[in-house]
């Protein structure tokens, strides 16, 4: 299974939909798309991330998405993570991302 | 005593089959979702430290996993060629950013921390052996 990643910029608003499994093998695809993204529509005011499907974090998941907050966030952007399930939810929140974070069960 | 064994290369592409082979052992001895998926976690952390930081990677570096199930505990067994890392050296809870490199760091040693019973980290021969212990009652 792969991460599957799509991008559709509303207004000032990112959407994307994560599914599949976030490791260190595909957080780096999704930090380069991020980054691509806000580059190309630099009024991006919030990224909303779509998690129904994301069936697994590791930590290299999790670090991308604290790097992502800590380089994106300074420019004003809010981070949200909708419909974890209790799997992934455990991991963020035993690694303190949901203090850091807007984090909201499946 | 249920043992199921699996041999590697050290490269991270091998992360995902390693918590698959997890997965499809231990979904027998826990219903819980979470607690299987902690434990998936906590394996593929330990797997991954060792390819990456102990052995860079190397595909020629061979490491074995090994799960045991004994009286309602399991047992992890990450049998590695290179020297042992220090599991117990690194901050708690971790450093979101770490100062030195500004990128978060620690995080997966941190979650095995979290999520095992017991660590015992020995050196044996040429072989590092990282045991990790959980109840699963």
């Amino acid at each position: 299974m792969e991460t599957q990643m799509s991008l559709s910029p509303n207004a000032d608003t990112l959407n994307v939909t994560l599914s599949g499994e976030l490791d260190s093998l595909s957080a780096p695809k999704l930090y380069d798309q991020l980054s691509q993204a806000l580059k190309d529509q630099p009024n991006i005011k919030k990224i909303v991330f779509e998690c129904q499907n994301l069936s697994y974090i590791s930590s290299a998941g999790a670090g991308i998405l604290l790097l992502s907050l800590d380089n994106f966030g300074h420019r004003g952007i809010d981070f949200e993570l909708r419909k974890v399930r209790p799997e992934v939810y455990n991991i963020l929140d035993l690694l303190g991302l949901t203090k850091v974070m807007a984090v909201s069960n499946a | 005593m249920p043992k199921y064994i699996l041999d590697f290369a050290a490269t991270p592409d091998n992360l995902p089959v390693i918590r698959h082979f997890v997965q499809e052992h231990l979904k027998s001895h826990l219903a819980d979702s979470v607690r299987l998926n902690q434990l998936t976690v906590a394996t593929e952390e330990l797997c991954a430290n060792s390819i990456v930081h102990a052995n860079h990677s190397d595909p020629s570096q061979k490491l074995r996993l090994e799960l045991r199930i004994e009286k309602q505990t399991l047992h992890i067994y990450l049998y590695d060629p290179a020297p042992p890392y220090a599991l117990h050296k690194y901050p708690s809870p971790p450093k979101l950013l770490r100062t030195d490199t500004n990128r978060p760091g620690g995080l997966g040693i941190y979650l095995i921390r979290q999520l095992m019973d017991k660590i015992i980290v020995r050196r044996r021969g040429q072989t590092s052996i990282y045991h990790l212990v959980k109840s699963l009652a």
